[in-house]
């Protein structure tokens, strides 16, 4: 069944309430976790993502299978050490081999790089959401 | 499981996966350019030609692992691990050398380190690459 409910605030049975922009504007409208390996990925979960694009050691592009209205989504991501122990991080609008991929209403890549070499690794996981 | 392949500007090889969210033709049609064909992953090479993912090339429906680019690939793992290797053996000649008491101990010292600085390449680590 369809159907709105119009309201401004939305509240508890204990009282505490909060306004609807934080749950509309503060609520991820995509997110995903995957394994990357080298040749694929392994998605674990996900909501609103249509499919992930392995194109290369530390670089995936995620695909919305909902488009957002415009690019200046925001994403926060994490990352898994990768198979040598290093501990990664996870940025988006990356560059690989240098072609330069900024993110779209439709989709985001996503590099992870060891911390200290900036060196593009396969983390173990690989959980990013964004928000608008 | 079927996933989605095509050729990237910088002729690698991209492998799509879909969560299931829209059937496999939607993701191929949405989410992939012109060109992207759908396999089975059993087709794609499998075990150690696995590890050379940015060596892989599409030709029609099967991808092959480019020799060339998988020297190079393999080259440049066995370069850095060397390197680490020798760096941490410099290190320890440098404090065995300063930690040198006479004549004879800086000599033995510095004939040791340079053995093993020359024979970092024949550890198991590197020999294993």
């Amino acid at each position: 069944m369809a159907g709105t409910i119009v309201a401004d605030t939305i509240q508890d049975g204990a009282g505490n309430s909060t306004s609807m922009d934080n749950a509309i504007y503060g609520s991820a409208k995509a997110w995903v976790n995957f394994n990357p390996s080298a040749g694929s990925v392994t998605l674990n979960a996900s909501y609103n993502v249509s499919s992930v694009t392995y194109s290369g050691t530390g670089y995936y592009v995620v695909n919305f299978t909902n488009a957002f209205a415009d690019n200046k989504y925001a994403s926060a991501g994490a990352a898994s050490p990768d198979s040598g122990g290093y501990t990664c991080v996870v940025g988006t609008n990356e560059t690989n081999n240098a072609v330069y991929s900024a993110q779209t209403t439709t989709t985001c890549p996503v590099a992870a790089v060891r911390s200290y070499s900036n060196v593009l690794s396969n983390p173990y996981v690989v959980c990013v959401a964004f928000y608008r | 499981m079927q996933v989605i392949l095509h050729t990237t500007q910088n002729g690698n090889v991209a492998v799509t996966v879909p969560t299931g969210e829209l059937p496999i033709n939607e993701v191929l049609a949405k989410d992939c350019p012109s060109g992207a064909i759908i396999v089975d992953d059993s087709t794609l090479p499998q075990g150690a030609d696995s590890s050379f993912f940015d060596a892989w090339e599409l030709s029609g429906s099967t991808v092959t692992v480019n020799f060339e680019k998988a020297k190079a690939i393999k080259l440049a793992q066995f370069n850095a691990k060397a390197v680490q290797e020798a760096q941490a053996r410099q290190l320890n000649t440098l404090a065995s050398i300063e930690n040198a008491v006479s004549d004879a101990d800086f000599t033995a010292s510095l004939t040791a380190g340079r053995a093993s600085i020359a024979s970092a390449t024949t550890t198991a680590e590197l020999v294993a690459i």
